[in-house]
């Protein structure tokens, strides 16, 4: 049920391949909408999106949504997303002062990182098709439900998902709350299998006689073909309405997520006490992960434009503690175009099993040593903050248009810079990321 | 200090809300707790390959009310 | 060293974003509901239309539903004599302005008032967007409705019927 305000639109203009695309959907989702006497009409959007981070990945993206009422209460939607990552990622080994050559993960091949030069596997490319579909219905006069499903695929990877959600409306409609439950379950087949936790990584510097004596060292360091990880989230929301021009929601979400969570694809360089790097081996982490996370949001109409302001708060029991303020502030013009500077912050603390690299002492106390280790950026110390503009605009059949552009940058905190050794004071021990958002959306 | 805020706001809580009539910002498009699902989506899918936190957000509420 | 200070900084940040935000709301959820338009809501007396069946509407330009009504309700004008029918819709827009547009696109064959401070919709307790209240020729109110439903037509037509039959003199 969209009871908010559409946008006038040119009904001659509609796409009749959309058309199609969007009834073939609907019949993904059972036999059971009888078209009333309803003229309503689909609502499509179509996106494109790239992001570019300097020197290392870029992604680019197609996105189509479509939607429509089905009868006063009910509403169906649905998108489809494709996109392509390709580029370098850092593959968790620190940079040396001599250059390194590394396996690549499909064991087909190796490739060489010059000196001072942080490692990234530069063969990086993945593509990923996803199909999401959802269907909203009242139940009664002030309760609503809305079933989603979503189905992604790339190489390596495929996730499929499902959730739920009930909605229920007080005093005159100016309170919401709502409770969502979604479960997921993914497959995840790493290209050259899943590696043995802490195995070192096998690097063919000429001591193989053949490839297939390569191969064979290779396949000792690997276990399964594939994992799965499933994952069960609750979402609990209250929206109110202050008054005229302002409301706000809050949100507590709690997460659990088991099954494989280590990166098959990330290593850490194991150093020793000259910090020379005398191994590479795989990480490892835990096998379960529960999340909470509490979210805020205010909304607030002034004359002539809007702004919102957003908290969230998420700690888990990795240790990872994260604080994301994201604010937005839409200036409207007369004709229908709007401006929308954009600015987020974020910071995260790491997670308890990181560290930039392993040291040999750590593995060799008599006590045993970690169970797991990984040096994967991500999860480390970081603040991070985006700031962008976007500008929409109505063309002149009725359809409207919006272009964003943003810049992203990620640091990592000082915090847990090792105490020297001395050898690494030279080394870039932590990667940045500088990444360019461009997006242009079209709405028809 | 987030006692004190929360308190502060709690005790403003039974005066909040608007009559239906009076919903005709809220009504906008852009007013609706996810008014850009699109850039919403979007940024959930960078944030969540490039740090270590997901989710929070979703739901509806809000908006004209009608029906 | 850099780093922190930035960490300080975003922590006093939040804080005062929370403080903003706790102000604005306590601050401002005083009325900002006013309107400086005129009213024609003194004009409205349902004593005036004794005899007939009043079909009140309460709309706005903002009320998606408002524009499936609006054909529907030219339709009944149309039906039923205006002698025993009337309807009358009750604007609610704050600014004249979009009611006109919406009129453009929706075109009303019927009576329109407008009561930008809603008092007409405080007076009959409007407890959702779009309401109707349907009189019978008493002037009593016997029917009431929040929202309007493509498939209720059916059972609002079915109740204008009925006053109309009843109590015909």
């Amino acid at each position: 049920m969209r009871m908010q305000l559409n946008q006038s639109k040119n009904s001659v203009s509609k796409s009749r391949f959309a058309e199609k695309l969007a009834l073939a959907a609907t019949a993904l989702v059972g036999t059971a909408i009888h078209a009333q006497e309803n003229d309503a009409e689909w609502d499509f959007s179509a996106s494109a999106f790239a992001y570019s981070e300097i020197d290392r990945v870029s992604a680019a993206e197609l996105i189509f949504t479509g939607e429509k009422d089905f009868s006063d209460t009910s509403n169906f939607s649905f998108k489809v997303v494709l996109d392509s990552l390709t580029g370098a990622s850092a593959n968790g080994a620190i940079a040396q002062a001599t250059p390194q050559t590394f396996t690549r993960v499909s064991a087909n091949g190796q490739y060489a990182i010059a000196a001072f030069e942080t490692p990234t596997d530069n063969n990086y490319r993945d593509t990923r098709a996803q199909v999401n579909v959802s269907w909203t219905d009242a139940l009664t006069e002030d309760t609503r439900y809305t079933v989603g499903s979503n189905l992604s695929k790339e190489i390596d990877y495929l996730s499929f998902g499902v959730s739920g959600e009930l909605a229920k409306d007080f005093d005159r409609r100016n309170t919401t709350l709502s409770a969502g439950v979604s479960l997921g379950v993914d497959r995840f087949a790493p290209l050259g299998n899943v590696p043995l936790a802490f195995a070192s990584m096998v690097v063919d510097n000429g001591q193989f006689a053949s490839n297939a004596e390569f191969q064979t060292a290779f396949d000792a360091t690997r276990t399964t073909e594939s994992e799965t990880i499933n994952t069960a989230e609750l979402l609990l929301g209250w929206t109110q309405v202050v008054n005229r021009r302002m409301l706000f929601q809050f949100n507590y979400g709690f997460a659990n997520i088991s099954g494989y969570l280590t990166d098959p694809y990330k290593i850490l360089s194991l150093v020793d006490n000259s910090g020379i790097s005398q191994d590479y081996i795989y990480e490892n982490r835990p096998d379960s992960k529960q999340q909470h996370s509490v979210f805020g949001l205010m909304k607030y109409h002034l004359d002539e434009s809007i702004f919102d302001v957003s908290y969230r708060y998420v700690s888990n029991d990795w240790d990872i503690q994260s604080h994301t303020i994201d604010t937005h502030w839409r200036f409207f013009s007369d004709n229908g175009s709007f401006w929308e500077p954009h600015v987020r912050f974020y910071q995260q603390s790491a997670a308890e099993f990181y560290t930039p690299f392993l040291s040999q002492a750590q593995l060799s106390l008599p006590a045993p040593g970690p169970e797991f280790a990984s040096a994967d950026y991500r999860i480390g110390d970081l603040t991070a903050y985006t700031i962008g503009l976007k500008y929409g605009f109505q063309l002149e059949d009725g359809d409207r248009a919006e272009v964003r552009l943003e810049y992203y940058k990620q640091t990592p905190n000082d915090a847990n810079r090792p105490s020297g050794i001395a050898n690494l004071e030279n080394i870039d021990l932590y990667p940045e990321v500088d990444a360019v958002i461009l997006q242009f959306n079209y709405f028809f | 200090m987030i006692l004190g805020a929360l308190l502060t706001f709690l005790s403003g809580c039974s005066s909040m809300g608007v009559e239906p009539w009076d919903r005709d910002l809220l009504a906008k498009p852009e007013m609706a707790v996810n008014s850009s699902p699109l850039d919403q989506a979007i940024d959930d899918h960078i944030y969540f390959s490039k740090e270590a936190s997901s989710g929070g957000r979703s739901f509806a509420g809000g908006g004209c009310g009608c029906n | 060293m850099h780093y922190s200070r930035i960490a300080g900084e975003i922590l006093m940040i939040k804080n005062l974003i929370l403080s903003i935000s706790i102000t604005l709301i306590v601050t401002l959820s005083t009325g900002v509901n006013a309107s400086s338009e005129p009213s024609d809501t003194s004009q409205f007396d349902i004593s005036q239309y004794r005899g007939k069946v009043v079909y009140l509407d309460f709309w706005a330009s903002w009320c998606v539903p408002c524009r499936k009504s609006f054909p529907w309700l030219n339709q009944q004008q149309q039906k039923y004599s205006a002698e025993d029918f009337v309807i009358i819709a009750v604007n609610l827009d704050k600014k004249r302005s979009l009611a006109e547009v919406f009129m453009e696109e929706n075109p009303a064959s019927f009576k329109i008032i407008y009561d930008p401070k809603g008092k007409l919709a405080k007076k009959y307790q409007i407890k959702g967007m779009p309401s109707s209240v349907i009189f019978d020729r008493n002037g009593k109110a016997a029917f009431a409705h929040t929202g309007f439903f493509v498939k209720k037509k059916n059972e609002y037509e079915q109740e204008i019927q009925n006053l109309i039959d009843s109590s015909k003199k």
